[in-house]
Parts: structure tokens; C-alpha cells; sequence
């Protein structure tokens, strides 16, 4: 416990809101750390760790990856060629195909008996992929996922319950793990049976809750109708994962919760989740576990890197992994990152959460377009609701983009003239943003089909 | 004595009219005129219904994009030079018609800026104004 000089009380995380109230207040140094001393070093360290890291990775991949050697053989680049953290661009890039088409083990750099677990991923758009990981691979996952529920104020003590489901995908275990290295106690209650899950939080006083943001809400929605007060339960932190949490659904539940929530960055092919976390300074940035993974931002379409700072396919390289050491990992997430020390104190490097994939990227008349800048202009107008379709047609021989943008009951006027200039303030919105005409299309509320996970923004009908 | 007219942000698509008609039937809602006028991506379809209460509760039911508004309905004779004879008294009187439709045969509709006033000035002029009641009472 530490005094709280600005507001003459003492700080204890286990307080519900208290690391909240620290991080408003900037006492970013009352609350927890899990690696301190990693997680503050100076960039030339942190830039030092990676380089000896990254030549020994690559000599080591080369080594034990035939599919790697071939490549780089093929390229006719040598392990001792990589001398700086830029010779990684001398390296292949990787995507999910190559994971495919080695499946199951064609990737592995040790023999299975040194494997002692094994993930996949579910496969939505093909092929599932698998993935596996040594003691040490565990050993450097757990670290990362530690230093995440360290960012959200998790301490050891806390009692943490598991709302994702365990089996092959890579959310349970691993923050299973994790919150265990940390020093809590793990509550392996997996997913469903909501009823349960409130009754389990009130009969062993829970204080950290590990779900999807929409079973959260859920969890939260269900609870208030059985007359459970979350303002006086002990839940405290929830940390969130394996899907998108957008901005105002965090904000919603963590004011229905009255808990304080983050979520992470990661992906199996990698790692799992814990490549990146969000601390309480700035909510929109995640701290990458740079000793564990070199990151690059590239320009999706050339490959080639982009300024420090600006928006671009994040590329990345696990630095110290055995299962499968994948090089120059293209995500096809769309993220820009940044290295200014952090409010928190942290001088790991942020991005910024995802929030679009470069699949989704739209070719409007040579401007590149991603769907997720529709979502954005479209959350800033009253009078809209957040749904919306994108058509692309080139009928005309000149690509058109319009959007179709449904109406709020309570934006709708009599009027023509009204209803005209309202439409042409979306269109100039939209243009602002995207750099690129597009013709709005008002349709009526609830005219937009709602599908339930993964929704279709775009209908491409060029020829 | 203006009468309430129902409009409905309706999607120039088939089936989105009769969506809104079948849930008019299904509440007793007796549509006595109407005007569907369109921008080419959607339109705007104006009711006159004898229950205006009913047809706004029925079409929020629905999370329908609507809006009630005060229009006038004149009743003219059916005779040749009824209807300019009718605009000239609203052109005398400086009232700016909006839009303006008919009814059952020669009831007409006008939405104009100021309902009240144009009440005043047409209660003392050679014109029959309708009032919500006379609607539910409407023979053709």
C-alpha cells in the first residue's frame, strides 16, 4: 500500500475503482508492474535485446525449419546476413497460407516429445492451423499475459474467473496461465451458464472475470435481472478478449460493472493472445511485449516499411520461440505504432487497436478505403445508427462507392429539403475522411441486415 | 380544426408500402388519403388516417422512421373551377402551399408553414375546413 498523496487516501488495488482512479489522477506509479525492469528499459536496451534476439532466432530457424532454409536459400539470404533489427526486411515475410500448407507440423523446429502443448485456430476463412509450444514458449506466454492483468490492476490474490471456453483456442489457457504466473488464483469455470457464473462470483467472490466483451455484457445484463448489485460485488477487473471491443461497449459495461476492463492483442499464429496490452493511460494504445516480438508497419499493397507512426499492416517476429519460430508475420491488421514512453511509465511501443484488416481494404478510384473509417464518421453523427453497407459498382466504368446508412426514427423529417441536406452532410462527412466521393443512401431503421458474427460491411460488385 | 397527417420514411424498394399498409389494417387504421413521393432512393408517404394516435403507435411499434405533423383539408364542390377558385383564396391570403394532395375525390390536402395562421385567415373565407372528427365520418 501506497499513500495517495493528491487525494490523502491510501491506494490498494483490491479497492473496486481504485486503479482507475489512480490512473485519472496520472499516480501511474502506485499501480501494478509484473517486469518492472523489462517493461521500463530504456529504448537502446529494449533495441539491443531485440538485435541479439533476432540473430540468434533467424540462425536458429534456419537451422531447424526446412520450409524457412528453402526460402531464405531461394533468396539468397545467409542467417549471418541479418546484423541489424532492418535486415529483418532481408527476411521472407510469412502469412496464415504457410501455415496451412505445412499443416500439422510442417513449421515445428523441435521434435513433438519437446512440445508440451498444443493450439489451433478455429479456421473461419479455411484450413485450421496449429500451432505448438515448448516449456519455454509457455514460459514467455505466461510472462506476457502477466504483464497484461498487471496493466489492468490485477495483483496476485486476485480470484480470477474464466468466462472463455478452454479447449483448442488460445484465449483459455493462456490467460489461464498467465493470471496463475501472476500469482492469482484461477477459477476455471469456462464458458456458459450465465447464472452460474454470477452465483460463483458471489458465493467465491471473484474479483477478475475473463470473457468476450459481448459475454460480459451478457453476464452483466442477465445478473441485473436477477437482482445481483454490481456496484457492491467484489468484481473488480475484467480483461477481455477474442473479438473486437469496441470503445462504447467497454465504456457501457465498465459503468453497468463498475469494473475497470482492457483487452489485448494476439494471435495464435504468433503466439496467442498477450502480443500486446492495454494499460490504463491511454485506452486506444497497446504496449507490444517488445523483448518477445519485433514489430514493422508496412504498407500493405508494396510491403515496404512506413514512417514511424503512420497506418499499416502490422508485421510481426517472435523473438525467442521454439515450437514454431515464424518470421516477418504478416497479421493483415491495420495498426500504426508509436515509441514515446508511455504516461504509464512503460517504454515498451504502443499501437494502436485494430479496428480494421487489410482484407476489408477497398480500391476506391485508386484511394485506398477501409470500412472501419465509415464506422468511425458514421459514430460521430446523431441521427444515424452504427450499421452500415457498402456498395462498389463500376456500371459506369468509374468505380462508385455508396453507403447505405440507416435512419434514426428520431432523425426523420417531412420534409424533402431536410432529409436531402441531412444526406448530403453524411456525404460530406464520409468525403472528408475517406478522400473519396461517395453517395449515401438513407434507408430505414433496422433496414440493414444484422448477421450475427462476423458482419458483411461491403458488397463488391465491380466487373 | 387542422388535421393530423402521418409521414413515413419508406425505402423505394417493392414491399416496403405494403409493410407499413398491413400493420395499418392489422390495427383498425383506416387510411383516407395518402401521397407517395419519392427521390428515386427513398420516399416520403403521407397519410391521412381517421386515427392518427393508432397509426403513429403502430408505425413507432415497428422502430419506423415517422412524424406527425398539422396539415389543413378543405372540402371542395365538384364542380369545374372549384379547385382555383380554392388557391386563389389561398394566394390571397399569402399562404405558401408546401405540397398539397387530394382526398377521397375533391378533399385536398395542404401542408403549410403555419397551420394556426392559416386556419385564421381561411375561417372567414368561402372555404369548408375539415376537422379530424369529419374524417372518421367521410363519405366519397
Amino acid at each position: 500500500m501506497i499513500v495517495n498523496s493528491t487525494a490523502e487516501e491510501i491506494f490498494d488495488p483490491s479497492v473496486k475503482g481504485a486503479a482507475l482512479k489512480a490512473a485519472a489522477a496520472g499516480n501511474f506509479d502506485v499501480l501494478p508492474m509484473f517486469d518492472r525492469a523489462m517493461e521500463t528499459s530504456s529504448r537502446e536496451r529494449i533495441r539491443a535485446i531485440q538485435l541479439e534476439k533476432l540473430i540468434a532466432q533467424v540462425a536458429y530457424t534456419y537451422e531447424n525449419v526446412a520450409w524457412y532454409r528453402d526460402k531464405m536459400n531461394e533468396m539468397g539470404v545467409r542467417p549471418e546476413d541479418i546484423k541489424t533489427l532492418e535486415d529483418i526486411r532481408k527476411l521472407p515475410f510469412t502469412d496464415k497460407n504457410a501455415l496451412r500448407e505445412t499443416f500439422p507440423y510442417g513449421l515445428f523446429a523441435q521434435p513433438l516429445d519437446k512440445i508440451v502443448e498444443m493450439h489451433s485456430s478455429s479456421g473461419t476463412t479455411g484450413k485450421p492451423i496449429v500451432v505448438g509450444y515448448t516449456k519455454h514458449d509457455m514460459a514467455v506466454w505466461s510472462d506476457c499475459i502477466a504483464r497484461l492483468a498487471s496493466m489492468a490492476g490485477v495483483v496476485p490474490g486476485d480470484r480470477v474467473q474464466m468466462a472463455f471456453g478452454y479447449g483448442m483456442f488460445t484465449g483459455g489457457f493462456g490467460l489461464h496461465y498467465g493470471c496463475m504466473k501472476l500469482g492469482c488464483t484461477m477459477i476455471p469455470a469456462g464458458s456458459g451458464n450465465t447464472e452460474r457464473h454470477i452465483q460463483m462470483i458471489e458465493d467465491y467472490g471473484t474479483t477478475v472475470i475473463i470473457a468476450t466483451p459481448t459475454y460480459a455484457l451478457h453476464i452483466c445484463e442477465v445478473g441485473e435481472k436477477m437482482g445481483y448489485d454490481w456496484k457492491k460485488s467484489t468484481l473488480r477487473v475484467g480483461l477481455f478478449g477474442g473479438e473486437p471491443c469496441p470503445p462504447a461497449l467497454k465504456a457501457e459495461i465498465e459503468s453497468r460493472m463498475h469494473i475497470v476492463c482492457t483487452d489485448n492483442y494476439g494471435l495464435t499464429e504468433v503466439m496467442g493472445p498477450g502480443v500486446s496490452g492495454e494499460c490504463l493511460a491511454e485506452r486506444d494504445m497497446q504496449h507490444i511485449a517488445e523483448d518477445h516480438f519485433l514489430w514493422e508497419v508496412v504498407d500493405p499493397v508494396t510491403g515496404e516499411p512506413v514512417p514511424e507512426g503512420e497506418m499499416g499492416e502490422l508485421v510481426l517476429t517472435p523473438l525467442d520461440k521454439e515450437g514454431i519460430p515464424v518470421l516477418r508475420y504478416r497479421t493483415h491488421d491495420l495498426t500504426r505504432v508509436v515509441t514515446e514512453k508511455c504516461s504509464c511509465g512503460r517504454t515498451h511501443a504502443r499501437m494502436q487497436k485494430v479496428r480494421a484488416r487489410c482484407d476489408d481494404m477497398l480500391i476506391i478510384r485508386g484511394t485506398n478505403v477501409f470500412p472501419s473509417q465509415v464506422e468511425d464518421v458514421l459514430a460521430g453523427i446523431e441521427g444515424v445508427t452504427p450499421h452500415y453497407l457498402i456498395v462498389v459498382d463500376n456500371e459506369t466504368g468509374l468505380d462508385r462507392m455508396t453507403v447505405n446508412v440507416e435512419l434514426k426514427p428520431e432523425a426523420f423529417s417531412d420534409s424533402f429539403e431536410v432529409m436531402d441536406d441531412f444526406r448530403q452532410m453524411v456525404a460530406e462527412k464520409l468525403k472528408g475522411t475517406l478522400l473519396v466521393g461517395v453517395k449515401v443512401k438513407l434507408v430505414e431503421p433496422g433496414g440493414i441486415e444484422r448477421s450475427t458474427g462476423k458482419t458483411k460491411h461491403v458488397k463488391d460488385l465491380r466487373k | 380544426m387542422s388535421v393530423s397527417q402521418i409521414s413515413v420514411f419508406i425505402e423505394s424498394e417493392p414491399g416496403h408500402l405494403v409493410r407499413v399498409l398491413d400493420s395499418f389494417v392489422e390495427a383498425g387504421v383506416n387510411v383516407r388519403g395518402y401521397s407517395a413521393s419519392d427521390t428515386g432512393d427513398y420516399g416520403i408517404v403521407r397519410f391521412i388516417v381517421d386515427n392518427p394516435d393508432a397509426a403513429l403507435a403502430v408505425l413507432r411499434e415497428q422502430n419506423a422512421a415517422c412524424a406527425k405533423s398539422e396539415v389543413l383539408v378543405l372540402r371542395l364542390e365538384d364542380t369545374p373551377g372549384e379547385l382555383a377558385r380554392v388557391m386563389g383564396i389561398i394566394a390571397d391570403c399569402h399562404i405558401n402551399v408546401t405540397y398539397s394532395y387530394s382526398l377521397i375525390s375533391t378533399y385536398i390536402v395542404l401542408s403549410v408553414n403555419d397551420v394556426a395562421a392559416a386556419e385564421r385567415m381561411l375561417e372567414s373565407e368561402p372555404v369548408e375546413l375539415l376537422g379530424q372528427d369529419d374524417l372518421a365520418h367521410l363519405v366519397a
